[in-house]
């Protein structure tokens, strides 16, 4: 008996153990594939998407530091006003390259190279580098060759081993394209949302990403190479159905995980108009309404600028009767700056919609403002009352008004923001996709008064530009330029202008065509008598002879706006120093404001000094410095100087004694 | 058996030789003990003769005496009573209950029980008296300041709010992890986890916004018994993998042999914030721009003197309300020979401090216990509901005005009158309407409290089934299965009209759901047999643990129709949902040999081995060991009546810790569409495939001693533990292409010191007075990390200018990094420690760290932690009294930091704003700086001109961001608890139906006496998380609460 109960007990631990091996294998997770598993193909439009948002973030910012956008909020006000620059805009670029991008690059690169999928192996090259030379143009130097691979602690490189790193990339893409696929392998189509598989357009792109970059170089007068550059745009976009550019939508209000951003919609616009901070810069505005002191307004630049309903009269049942268009003008951070200097750097006012007559007392204890206050009101049209210092207005029912006491910030109305509304963030289920204009409030949509009809690259149905054939034309331009040549420079030049016409052109019809013009006249087709005076005007050079560099940089300018490019460009001819070769000032205008407070970054005395000027961001202060703080001082122990801000990237040193000096 | 027989035959002649000289009378007794319920089964000797009875069960006895005797009165676990025979005719003795006395039983691993001397390492037990002086909800607030060595961190004041208990330090640094020991109830772990549910991008929560439950706080506290705390890997190691940060072992409380007894009590509380923030009152909202511009389209308060004609709103004190509670139990418990039963059952219910909140928790309990023979079968049973209505607290929602509850409160500004928070049409009043997006403004607290609904709810049930079977008098069997399971739902609804991203104006709706389900199986064999003075014991175990936790979030925003708050009432494009499940499984084999001779020597060796589900297949098997032993050197010294017992302890243990469930791959996120094709790509945290156990390795050293017969009582032990291979998923440079990546990285060591002195300074009839003094201390440190890593970030917990942070390299534990002014340098360019500031000529202001190189700024480890309790006994009355005692340990005081930020710090009144002086050396050229800012000048710094007033505001917001300026090394002396009972029974003349009634006033954290100058400095913000956690930083929590509880309690 007592036998039997042994056997028993060891019959019952001889069996659990045997089955305990398998009834242990439960560590995978039933819910979610792992990256083992993930289809290349469901990889691509992943980091398109992401790319385009990283890429988003960092024009829409560097845009705020080459004087393209005034922004009212602190850290982007910084980089557009005060020159004070804040490390709160180091993550975001960082962070969506990084940590939503570059491991999904590596992951898709080594499955696509077990599959043959030779494609998504170079299209998988083309991120690499423009994730990196994107990440090189910003922050000089970080992790790379150990980097996006789980390394808890990656050593960073310096500017020269990226830049080198991303051409050879390059060139791989470009023989890679040029194979044909193993079998079996998934045809580049199937996960390509941004050229649908079209690989002779992927090979424009490397070919004119390497252009892009080889022009980085013109301040090396060792490795600047005029005709490798021209050999590169020969085998680059030639006209704008090469463009490569991916597709904004607002089809969804699906957001996503690391921001809560839209999915769908276009990157620049989940920065530069998703909220009501930011307005167009009177540097930009100028240029599109007085290029060349000319006078002529840039028939780009109702595309460009957003307007607002005023003098709005409703009818019985609330709804717009009568209306004019006040087109915004620019916030003045580099001039005279009258409006920034009486309420602050930060201090422009979004506009708001009186579902009532609206009546606001403002105290003037200034005769003077007093004076000047009543004055513009009375231009206006504007009901009011005087009563000693106080001076109450009516904004009548349907007006686009500043609600605030602040006779100063009265008249912010004249700044229109750049905001636009998508389904995933206007909170009106109401708004129908085709009407992507901000509304102030649902009262003021239900009334149909647009609060701002939205800039041309930044709504959420716009294209995000990754390459274009007019950028082509401008490096073009600039290296005949540089050669001297300027009969070519200036065809090219021309041609660059014209792409960028036609180009908008293009996207404007087809808004128009897809509805959007119905609530929105900015986004209807250029007029083309107005494009054909334009490029006749002053406004354009009219001849070779007079080309001058600025000439083509700022028409470049101009078709680039919302675009990393721009502060490239700015870096490449020291902005307004007017140094660089014998080509002048290229930039004019473009200075330190009467608000600027950025001594302690930008430490240079004089426009001459490099550290005069805005040269590249602080590393992410948290996320990358501190976290990994020992490899990142070790390569720079300046990374957490305040003036770091201040330091040229490789690229932007003539030598690389110049270079490996500032890092000393 | 002849020889026996023979001994009793001689024993029984003795006594009856003897009685027959005596003058005898009858007596009758009853034996109490210290908390006045009967003895049952004490012994009642005459000294010198061999006569003597026990009592029954109401504790009563019957003896024949002579007047003269001696009645030597004892029972197990009290100290032996001698009552002196006189003419009265009754003997009411109370028997004082005995701490590591002789012969004392504690609760072990794996429920085993063993006699105190046996053990070669430290447990700290406390009975449930002990525990009911402060009575908590939460068991474990009730531990604080009573066992040497236990650090208790209380979330918040808010009702429902959790606690956490680390045991000599945490072993491991980063946040999933779990410092927290192992609970195990009645034999079955029990969870103790606190459940983050949702997630900040799609209903907002996070730890630091909402109040969070630890799951612990589902137990009825009255239905315990007793609680012993095993400390140390050496008493812990049989637990195994879930083990490495301690043990607290729960039994809760069975029926006795005889009547049936009802136990009711009823207790109803008022508690209050015990101490608020201050505010100025002086200064209205406002911020100067650098020119001098004012701009009143905020909610700083940096604007205009405030005129005295206007009102000043409290809207600080106004928001706080006192909490109540109602605390009402019953049990009915009895049994006979072969079995008994408990059954209870309560209810708790508690309005917090915060308009709107609640916590009501209700449990029932069976257990039961029969026997057959050789069979011995018991079996028991809990079930609770616990509900808990909260509120959004400190950070808000993403995309939203970026306050909670509590963001608001502390940063309104004292002229609006935050009440006024809603307009006739039920739309959020705002000041700034208008001017300021609905998504960029702040919501107003009373709309958080009113309009939005947060819950939690969760119901438990648990239960267990044990068999014993005794196969001969030296072997038995015990095969037991326990079960665990919970259900928690969350429900979050944020009003229309709140500060949140416009797609979420039309409000926004989430319910989570977690189903937590564990069964454990455990089949022990266990053999006892002795060989001359040799005792020995041999246990062989195995055991199997399966944990399945299964998450859903469903989530959408737009209601339709305006007032149905529901899922159906919003369209299918808007409604999305998540899926989770968990499992995790563990096999554990093990096995504890024990020699003892003569009651002098103990010697105690086990081994385990584990087989983890959580870890890769090739390391998915470890083993570890323990060998522990005591000796009792007190049985060598004959009758030395100073030194009555005294025996030294060593123990030596290694605990193997597995890892998460799926932390060996890397997983991707759910897919996106666009355009037609699918999105699919990596999660931020990085899976390892090659994942190692965590081994922790420590050694114990320590010492019991009793001198005159236990009147003073000594426990000292030295410990030393290093954890080695720690798995961790800490935050990492985001270069590396992931947030977090799972790691072995590292080691943590911990060392410390305990020790416990217990007295009875007076023990007489009427008078007795019990004294334990209890002092720890321990230094936690990380070992050598990543290389290339100087600071290791577990948590999220990053508040003002401080994050908390372990120190790789011999480096604190529970360090704190931070923003700090630089100081001047010396002629070698080293930075002088005391020196002057410097100041940036640029600024004008003092030249701060980079936030990139934030350096350690404190050590949030205290220096020692003590507790000292007292009971006196005067006739029918108790009182009872516990100060919690702590020295040292670094506090950062981020409520001050964020008011004076906004500018309602009473410091920043300094000067009354029309002046600060910046003082310190030149940061470029090294000579004196000094300037003084005058509220009406300006100052012209590099080309900027700046007003005075902006200049005043720069200079505040340069203090602020100064860690040091809020940072103290926190002293305090807390009256954690004074009880008073009355027992009225004796009053209760030969009552039939009630057995005894007693009434208890008590108040908890009536006093605090402490050099930190914030709300309570017993804080840690966002809900102590795990990992080295976030414990000493006080960021815009909800203050902590003291209350005042009476209560009646009636025995029938």
């Amino acid at each position: 008996m007592k036998n039997l109960k042994y056997i028993i007990i060891g019959c019952v631990l001889v069996i659990s153990f045997a089955s305990c091996k398998k009834w242990l294998d439960v560590n995978t997770d039933p819910d979610n594939p792992n990256n083992q598993s993930v289809l290349i193909q469901n990889r691509l439009p992943w980091i398109e998407h992401f790319y385009m948002y990283s890429a988003g973030v960092a024009n829409y910012r560097t845009a705020c530091q080459a004087g393209v956008y005034y922004a009212i909020a602190a850290a982007q006000n910084t980089f557009s006003t005060t020159w004070q620059c804040s490390n709160a805009n180091s993550t975001t670029p960082y962070q969506t390259w990084f940590v939503a991008v570059s491991s999904n690059v590596i992951d898709m690169y080594n499955k696509a190279e077990k599959q043959g999928a030779y494609h998504y192996m170079a299209a998988a090259d083309v991120y690499h580098a423009l994730g990196f030379m994107q990440m090189l143009d910003i922050y000089g130097e970080m992790p790379y060759t150990e980097a996006a691979t789980g390394n808890p602690s990656p050593k960073p490189d310096d500017g020269k081993t990226i830049y080198n790193g991303c051409m050879a990339k390059l060139n791989e893409a470009i023989s890679l394209f040029s194979k044909t696929q193993e079998a079996g392998a998934p045809a580049l189509s199937a996960g390509d949302y941004m050229n649908n598989g079209d690989v002779s357009k992927w090979i424009k792109l490397c070919w004119g990403l390497k252009a892009r970059y080889m022009l980085k170089l013109s301040k090396k007068s060792d490795l600047y190479n005029a005709d490798s550059i021209l050999y590169c745009l020969s085998q680059g976009p030639q006209s704008n159905a090469d463009n490569t550019v991916v597709p904004g939508f607002n089809n969804s209000t699906v957001t996503d995980f690391l921001i809560q951003d839209p999915v769908v919609t276009n990157g620049n616009f989940n920065y530069a108009a998703y909220g009501s901070n930011q307005r167009i810069s009177q540097y930009y505005y100028n240029l599109l309404t007085n290029m060349r002191g000319s006078g002529v307004t840039d028939p780009r630049m109702s595309k460009i600028v957003p307007a607002a309903m005023s003098n709005v009269k409703l009818d019985a049942n609330h709804h717009v009767a009568s209306y004019t268009w006040n087109r915004s003008i620019g916030v003045d951070s580099y001039g005279p700056s009258t409006r920034l200097l009486k309420g602050g750097a930060t201090s422009i006012t979004t506009a708001t919609y009186a579902t009532a007559n609206k009546d606001i007392k403002y105290t003037i204890a200034d005769a003077t403002d007093l004076a000047n206050f009543i004055a513009s009101i009375t231009a206006a049209g504007k009901t009011f009352v005087v009563d000693g210092n106080n001076v109450t207005v009516t904004y009548p029912a349907g007006s686009i008004y500043i609600n605030n006491t602040n006779y100063v910030r009265a008249g912010d109305t004249v700044y229109v923001n750049l905001r636009s509304s998508a389904l995933a963030t206007s909170g009106n289920p109401d708004q129908p996709p085709t009407d992507v204009s901000w509304y102030p409030s649902i009262d003021a949509f239900n009334a149909g008064v647009v609060g701002s009809t939205g800039s041309f690259q930044v709504r959420p149905v716009s294209d995000q530009e990754i390459l274009t054939y007019h950028e082509m034309c401008f490096i073009k331009a600039e290296v005949y330029m540089r050669q001297g040549d300027a009969g070519n420079a200036y065809t090219a030049y021309m041609a660059g202008i014209q792409a960028n016409l036609d180009m908008m052109q293009t996207k404007l019809n087809e808004w128009q065509g897809a509805g959007y013009t119905a609530t929105n006249p900015d986004m209807a087709p250029m007029n083309p008598d107005d494009i054909s005076a334009y490029l006749l005007s002053d406004a354009v050079c009219q001849s070779a002879g007079t080309l001058t560099m600025s000439d083509i940089m700022l028409q470049k300018y101009v078709a680039m706006g919302c675009s990393i490019e721009n502060w490239n460009d700015m870096r490449r001819f020291d902005f307004s120093a007017g140094d660089v070769g014998s080509f002048g000032v290229v930039y004019p205008g473009y200075q330190r404001g009467p608000l600027f407070t950025g001594q302690t970054q930008l430490t240079g005395g004089s426009p001459t000094d490099p550290r005069y000027w805005m040269r590249r961001w602080a590393l992410p202060p948290t996320y990358e410095i501190n976290y990994n703080s020992i490899n990142t001082l070790a390569l720079n122990p300046h990374a957490i100087d305040p003036n770091i801000w201040s330091m040229p990237v490789w690229w932007d040193c003539a030598t690389d004694d110049e270079y490996y000096g500032f890092l000393k | 058996m002849r020889k026996l027989v023979t001994a009793l035959f001689v024993l029984l002649f003795l006594q009856l030789s003897q009685t027959t000289f005596a003058q005898e009378r009858t007596i009758t007794g009853t034996v109490l003990s210290d908390d006045n319920t009967p003895i049952v089964g004490a012994s009642v000797l005459i000294k010198g003769k061999t006569s003597g009875t026990q009592t029954d069960p109401d504790g009563k006895f019957t003896i024949t005496a002579s007047p003269g005797d001696i009645l030597v009165i004892s029972a197990v676990g009290f100290t032996t009573f001698d009552v002196k025979v006189g003419n009265s005719s009754t003997i009411s003795t109370t028997l004082q209950r005995a701490e590591g006395e002789l012969g004392e039983v504690v609760v072990t691993a794996l429920g085993i029980k063993k006699e105190r001397k046996a053990l070669g390492y430290s447990v700290s037990d406390l009975d449930a008296k002990e525990l009911m002086k402060n009575k908590n909800t939460n068991v474990i607030n009730s531990l604080a300041g009573k066992v040497p060595g236990v650090n208790i961190t209380q979330f918040s004041g808010a009702a429902g709010a959790g606690a956490s208990i680390t045991i000599r330090g945490g072993n491991s640094t980063s946040e999933g992890r779990q410092n927290q020991p192992l609970f195990v109830v009645d034999g079955i772990i029990y969870d103790n986890s606190t459940s983050v549910t949702g997630n900040t991008g799609t209903d907002g929560l996070s730890r630091s916004n909402t109040t969070y439950s630890n799951r612990i706080m589902d137990i009825n506290p009255e239905d315990i018994q007793s609680l012993s705390v095993l400390k140390g890997a050496a008493a812990a190691a049989l637990y195994g993998s879930r083990a490495a940060d301690g043990v607290v072992i729960i039994t809760t409380k069975q029926g006795q042999e005889g009547r049936v007894s009802v136990n009711v009590n009823s207790k109803v509380s008022t508690s209050w914030a015990n101490k608020l923030p201050e505010v100025q009152t002086e200064f209205g909202p406002g911020v100067y721009s650098s020119n001098g511009v004012l701009n009143d389209i905020t909610y700083d308060s940096w604007g205009q003197k405030i005129p005295s004609d206007s009102t000043i709103y409290d809207n600080i004190g106004n928001f706080f309300q006192h909490g109540i509670v109602y605390d009402n139990n019953v049990n009915v418990s009895g049994g006979s020979k072969n079995g008994s039963f408990y059954l209870s059952g309560s209810n708790f219910k508690q309005t917090g401090i915060i308009p709107g909140t609640d916590y009501d928790k209700t449990t029932f309990r069976f257990n039961g216990e029969q026997k057959y023979g050789r069979l011995t079968l018991n079996a028991n049973a809990a079930y609770s509901i616990a509900n808990t209505d909260r509120t959004l607290t400190t950070a808000g929602l993403y995309g939203g005005g970026g306050n909670g509850a509590m963001g608001g409160v502390y940063s309104w500004p004292q002229t609006f009158n935050m009440k006024n928070y809603i307009n006739l049409d039920g739309t959020q009043y705002r000041k700034f309407e208008g001017t300021i997006d609905l998504e960029n403004d702040k919501d107003n607290p009373y709309w958080i409290v009113n309009e939005d609904d947060l819950t939690s709810k969760t119901n438990r049930f648990t239960g267990g089934v044990n068999g014993n079977f005794k196969i001969a008098d030296w072997w038995d069997i015990t095969g037991r299965l326990g079960y665990d399971q919970y259900n928690t739902n969350d429900y979050t609804y944020i009003a229309p009209g709140s500060a949140v991203i416009p797609l979420y104006q039309s409000g926004r709706l989430s319910k989570d759901r977690i189903g937590y389900s564990y069964i454990v199986t455990t089949l022990m064999s266990n053999f006892h047999k002795s060989f001359g003075d040799f005792d020995t014991h041999l246990m062989l175990g195995t055991t199997a643990e399966n944990t399945e936790i299964t998450s859903q979030n469903y989530w959408g925003y737009n209601f339709v129709t305006a007032g149905t708050i529901s899922f159906n009432n919003i369209g299918n494009e808007n409604k999305f949902f998540t899926d989770g499940t968990t499992r995790k499984r563990l096999v554990g084999a093990y096995g504890e040999f024990g020699v003892s001779y003569k009651d002098l020597i103990y010697l105690t060796a086990t081994g385990r081995n584990d087989w983890s589900s959580t870890l890769p297949i090739e390391n998915r098997s470890y083993f570890y060991p323990s060998l522990s032993g005591s000796f009792v050197f007190s049985q060598l010294l004959t009758n030395n009546h100073i030194l009555s017992f005294g025996k030294i302890r060593a123990s030596w243990a290694q605990v193997g810790k597995d890892a998460n469930p799926y932390a060996t791959n890397t997983y991707v996120w759910a897919p996106y569409t666009i355009d037609g094709y699918t999105l699919v790509g990596n999660q931020w945290s990085a899976g390892n495939p090659i994942l190692k156990p965590e081994i922790q390795d420590a050694w114990e050293v320590g010492g019991e001693f009793k001198f005159l017969n236990g009147r003073i009582g000594l426990d000292y032990t030295y410990y030393h533990s290093q954890t080695k291979n720690q798995i961790g998923q800490p935050r990492l440079a985001q270069s590396g292409g992931f947030i977090f990546s799972t790691l072995n990285s590292g080691t943590v060591i911990n060392k410390g010191m305990e020790i416990a002195i217990t007295g009875k300074p007076i023990v007489k009839k009427d008078f007795s007075w019990d004294a334990m003094l209890n002092f720890s201390y321990n230094k936690g440190s990380l070992g050598a990390f990543i290389p290339g890593i100087a600071y290791f970030y577990p948590t999220d917990a990053q508040f003002g200018t401080v994050r908390a942070a372990s120190i790789p390299n011999g480096g604190a534990f529970l360090a704190m990094i931070g923003r700090r002014v630089m100081h001047e340098v010396d002629k070698d360019g080293n930075e002088i420690a005391n020196g002057r500031y410097k100041v940036d000529p640029t600024t004008g202001l003092y030249l701060l760290s980079s936030t990139a190189n934030d350096q350690p700024v404190g050590n949030r480890e205290p220096d020692f932690i003590a507790g000292f309790s007292n009971t006196f006994q005067y006739k029918k009355f108790t009182l009872s009294f516990l100060l919690d005692i702590r020295k040292g340990g670094d506090v950062y005081n981020g409520t001050e930091f964020a008011l004076v930020t906004n500018g309602l710090s009473k410091k920043t009144l300094l000067n009354d704003r029309q002046s600060v002086t910046v003082n310190g050396v030149n940061s470029v050229t090294g000579e004196d700086f000094t300037q003084t800012y005058e509220a009406d000048q300006s100052y012209t710094i590099g080309s900027t001109t700046y007003s005075g007033q902006a200049m005043i505001q720069n200079y505040w917001a340069n203090y602020a961001q100064n860690s040091y300026n809020f940072i103290t090394s926190v002293n305090w002396v807390k009256l954690r608890s004074l009880s008073l009972t009355y027992d009225f029974t004796s009053m209760l003349h030969n009552q039939k139906v009630i057995k005894g009634i007693s009434a208890t006033a008590v108040g908890t954290n009536l006093a605090t006496w402490t050099n930190y100058k914030g709300m309570d400095p017993e804080v840690s913000a966002a809900g102590g998380t795990g990992g080295s956690g976030s414990t000493g930083i006080d960021y815009l929590g909800v203050p902590a609460v003291a209350s005042f509880t009476f209560g009646v309690n009636l025995t029938f």
